[in-house]
């Protein structure tokens, strides 16, 4: 294919750059805040926006103390990586098994209904349940909350998966099982790569749901003494008292690792394009 | 992607979830031939203390080993623990509408035969009997450690335009107009977030209202219509002395201006001082009992069982965990707990008062003091969404449907409990 | 079926069984748990009795749970059109030639992320105290007084923040379709001549709606269930004016004794978002069909 190389649109990247202030002016915020004292906390506006009277690490130090950071951290990021694989594995080959046979089959319509419509199950009305479930299978801990999501998650992906699929011609599937390739090779050799896009765009909304959720681990993690960030983080709310500064500093250290999973993602979204893997 | 490679990384998934789960399996260590106590309490707040307490016990106690547990979210944690049937021994909660719904579901054990519960404080052993839905025979809690809530103020401020603690309510009136005349806020309020909206009200009520209101409305004796219409006619009052549009304003942005000076009082309890101190650690507060009578012999401090410890039912070991009871309640544990948490001993006694709630000293000691109202409401009734209803409806017979609300509403929510008081009732006398 | 099962189907049936038990023991199971809990007086622990449909017919002459639907639907209609308005248009110009392109992408990711606590006090200081000063400054009546304070517009302060989190997500997916766009067609109607304007709509936005489906269903759903930006902003006020239904069966139902009441509110919201979903799914199948 030509490469060509497309003109800048500068009135566009302006317009773009300036609405960046919606997110950057909060964002100053938080940071300000973050490096903050207590007693520098005040309810007027130039005060709040003003620089912190000192900048120091310290606030970042007692936040990752409080949180016992690292093994938070580490917990955080074993759950949601383990999520994130399991996820593109299994909700991928689902979302193509029934995204193929939907039209065909009426089974696989309801099926997908099913469990599409499983996505507006308040989560209020399976706590209960499903605490008691998982206790009683023995899945009171991090097994069990990476099990959850991917349930939860599951509904969600296929509809994605599904829905990327109607863009995706079936010609290179069938032209695999012409040769004779079995249906479970020509999936994982042709289809799964092509779905690279998906896989990433999976990953990052997969990802978003399961960072910051507070409910799922604490209902269902509480008492095996392990902590995911977010339920580290609780520590700085107590009924009467939050301790915004330290909070603040925490959370900004929180969302590091997953900006930077976000931006690795991205790539992963445009160069499933620069492969020639989608081509009509 | 070949299909080797996916192969192996299956593999290494499956792997990993193995790993997971058996890390998982080996947590909750037995200690060797000791037995073992687990106490939940619901105050995270209050870890430091009891990690002291908790080493003191361990240190002197040989056959029997305590961990005191505070986690966040105890609440939520304690009802998904009650539903796994996975129940520690003891649990510290407050004395509010939570006990009595534990206690109603039967989950408390009677401990009438420890001998510490004799030692509590007569009004607040009958402020816990009073949380009893149905009166129950036998004592279920051991109270701990009380709050008190009234008006908090800016000492200083007050010295040095020699103004005095107001004792009555045309004082407390006298002295926000004094305090606007000098061109300052008398009052904030922070009635965004709705709780807040009970601090005043609780502490207007429990001057101008019977403790048991609650369960006389149960039983039918009178109506909220009745009792509370002076309640709601102070609050409004009120209004006049604090911040303009209050519902603009939070916990967060109320406990900042009182910090920064910007009002001379906040009507909230005690509870708040760390959150004030920690904008503004060189303020001098004080607290006093709200000003609700014209007469000061009628009013009534407004404290509440902020920490009661209670054993539950299933519990095997009743002996050591009557040690841990004991130990518990004695005196210089007390002391402990009452130093790092401030507040006010359950337990009859010789207790230091904290230097901000001096100006209580003569209602503590001498008895004077009545449970928050609030601890009687079901939480799903949502009365601080209603009193901030009514604050924000402006009309003439604004508290007409207010109180009527309440009314209608009290009865819809507790019709399963008002079903079982007036049995209750009935029963007891035919019984007669 | 007329012949025997092909090879095809008997690998698709060994992938989805497993899939569907999987689904049924951790989603179905549980949620049919919680409707039986619909028909007691169960309080989220120790006894309970059954009331039979009681907490239904309550339910239906329940002001507050009557008031959290309008505000549910007002909230999550106005809330879908600005999100998929706006984020189509933000992955428009996300994905077309700009300078900072993966920068830019990063930032306007960020409002997701940020946790609630975060949220919650940047924004109320924003409504609180910034936007009344300038409004103050400029003489704006409608912004001197806090938008959270005010009854009739705090669903408004509460919409703003949901939009400006939710854009980020449905960027995202709008993105990942503009992907499968073949760079040819643009620029075989580039040849053409054709305005950007009709470009897109006879162009791009045909071979885009699978994922304009997947956004509305998808955004629907997260906007019906609001919880976070409530808790965060408003805890359902003033006077009870930002009751969610989600924030209401979560508050009254675990915090509150209401567990039987609330998972029959929970029960009857179900059916209500899949049959919108349904709804939504059927009408813009018919689309893709037409295109």
């Amino acid at each position: 294919m030509m490469e060509k190389t497309q003109k800048t649109n500068w009135v566009l990247t302006i317009v773009l750059v300036l609405g960046t202030v919606t997110v950057f002016f909060p964002l100053y915020m938080a940071f300000v805040i973050a490096f903050k004292q207590p007693s520098e906390m005040t309810n007027d506006v130039a005060g709040a926006l003003a620089l912190p009277a000192h900048f120091s690490l310290e606030n970042f130090r007692q936040a990752m103390e409080v949180t016992d950071f690292w093994h938070s951290l580490g917990n955080s990021l074993l759950i949601t990586l383990v999520t994130i694989a399991l996820s593109i594995l299994i909700h991928s080959i689902a979302g193509y098994v029934i995204g193929r046979s939907m039209a065909a089959k009426k089974s696989f319509r309801l099926i997908y209904l099913y469990i599409v419509s499983g996505m507006f199950v308040p989560f209020s009305i399976l706590m209960m349940p499903l605490v008691k479930q998982t206790a009683q299978m023995g899945l009171g801990n991090r097994a069990g909350v990476i099990l959850l999501y991917l349930v939860f998650y599951m509904p969600m992906n296929v509809l994605l998966y599904t829905g990327y699929l109607k863009n995706i011609p079936v010609a290179l599937e069938e032209a695999a099982d012409i040769d004779g390739a079995s249906t479970w090779k020509t999936y994982w050799t042709i289809v799964f790569p092509m779905m690279k896009p998906m896989h990433a765009t999976v990953a990052i909304l997969t990802a978003l749901g399961t960072w910051n959720d507070v409910m799922t681990p604490l209902v269902i993690m509480s008492g095996t003494g392990q902590n995911t960030l977010p339920l580290a983080q609780l520590n700085f709310q107590t009924q009467f008292g939050t301790n915004y500064n330290l909070a603040f500093s925490s959370y900004i250290l929180a969302l590091i690792p997953i900006l930077l999973f976000y931006i690795i993602c991205q790539k992963q979204i445009l160069n499933g394009v620069a492969n020639g893997a989608v081509k009509g | 992607m070949s299909k080797r490679k996916i192969a192996r990384r299956w593999t290494a998934m499956v792997f990993m979830a193995v790993g997971i789960t058996g890390l998982a399996g080996c947590a909750g260590s037995e200690t060797e031939g000791k037995v073992e106590v687990e106490l939940v309490s619901y105050k995270p707040e209050a870890v430091e203390a009891f990690e002291k307490i908790q080493d003191r016990f361990n240190e002197t106690h040989q056959d029997i080993h305590l961990t005191i547990d505070s986690p966040n979210e105890a609440m939520t944690i304690l009802k998904t623990r009650f539903i796994r049937e996975d129940y520690p021994q003891i649990v510290g909660i407050g004395g509010d509408i939570n006990y009595s719904n534990f206690l109603d579901a039967d989950l408390f054990l009677d401990i009438s035969d420890l001998e510490e519960v004799t030692s509590v404080k007569q009004s607040y052993q009958d402020m816990s009997k009073e949380l009893e839905f149905v009166p129950r025979e036998g004592v279920y809690c051991l109270p701990y450690a009380a709050n008190a809530a009234g008006i908090l103020y800016n000492k200083d401020l007050f010295e040095k335009q020699g103004w005095e603690v107001p004792e009555t309510w045309n004082d407390f009136v006298s002295l926000c107009k004094e305090i606007e005349a000098e061109g300052m806020l008398p009052l904030y309020f922070g009635y965004k977030d709705t709780w807040t909206c009970l601090a005043p009200w609780n502490a207007l009520a429990v001057g101008l209202s019977d403790s048991d209101t609650c369960n006389e409305v149960n039983l039918g004796n009178t109506t909220f219509s009745e009792e509370y219409r002076e309640v709601a006619d102070k609050m409004r009052e009120l209004l006049s002395f604090g911040e303009p549009n209050p519902y603009a304003y939070s916990y967060n942005d109320a406990c900042t201006a009182f910090a920064r000076g910007e009002s001379a009082m906040y009507p909230i309890g005690s509870y708040a001082i760390p959150q004030i101190l920690s904008v503004n650690p060189d303020l001098n507060i004080g607290s006093f009992p709200f000003p609700a009578n014209e007469n000061e012999a009628d009013n009534v401090l407004n404290s509440g069982i902020d920490l009661q410890f209670c054993v539950m039912k299933d519990c095997e070991n009743k002996e050591a965990v009557y040690e841990v009871l004991r130990f518990l309640y004695e005196d210089e544990t007390i002391q402990v707990y009452l130093d790092n948490q401030g507040g006010i001993a359950c337990k009859e006694g010789d207790f230091d008062i904290p230097g901000e709630l001096l100006d209580m000293k003569n209602y503590i000691e001498g008895d004077r003091m009545a449970d928050f109202q609030d601890h009687h409401y079901p939480s799903e009734m949502s009365v601080d969404a209603m009193i901030q209803t009514f604050l924000l409806n402006e009309s003439d017979n604004a508290a007409d449907i207010f109180l009527a609300q309440f009314d209608s509403d009290w009865k819809r929510y507790n019709r399963d409990l008002i079903r079982k008081v007036q049995q209750y009732q009935k029963e007891r006398e035919d019984g007669k | 079926m007329k012949s025997k099962m092909t090879n095809r189907d008997k690998t698709f049936w060994a992938v989805i069984i497993p899939v569907l038990i999987l689904f049924f023991a951790f989603n179905t199971l549980p949620m049919i748990k919680g409707m039986i809990y619909s028909f007691t007086n169960y309080r989220g622990y120790g006894s309970y009795d059954y009331v039979g449909l009681r907490n239904y017919m309550d339910l239906f002459s329940d002001a507050r749970v009557g008031k959290s639907y309008l505000f549910t639907f007002k909230y999550a209609l106005a809330g879908t059109v600005l999100v998929n308005v706006l984020s189509l248009v933000m992955a428009l110009g996300l994905n077309s030639c700009i300078r900072f392109k993966s920068a830019l992408r990063g930032i306007y990711f960020v409002p997701n992320i940020l946790g609630g606590l975060v949220i919650g006090y940047i924004f109320s200081f924003i409504f609180t105290y910034i936007l009344p000063a300038v409004g103050m400054a400029w003489d704006i009546g409608w912004m001197k007084n806090s938008f959270l304070a005010s009854e009739k517009y705090a669903w408004i302060g509460v919409l703003v923040v949901g939009v400006w989190q939710a854009v980020a997500m449905n960027t995202i997916i709008y993105i990942s379709g503009l992907q499968t766009v073949p760079q040819e067609v643009y620029e075989a109607s580039m040849l053409d001549g054709a305005s950007k304007w009709k470009e897109f709509w006879s162009v791009t936005f045909p071979l885009v709606i699978p994922f304009v489906t997947i956004n509305l269903v998808l955004s629907t759903k997260n906007l019906l269930m609001v919880f976070d930006q409530i808790m965060s902003l408003t805890k359902g006020g003033p006077a009870q004016s930002t009751e969610s239904i989600s924030y209401l069966i979560y508050r009254n139902g675990m915090d509150g004794g209401q567990f039987g009441f609330q998972s029959a509110n929970a029960v009857i919201f179900f059916f209500v978002i899949v049959a919108i979903s349904i709804f939504q799914m059927t009408i813009m199948n018919k689309k893709e069909e037409q295109l």
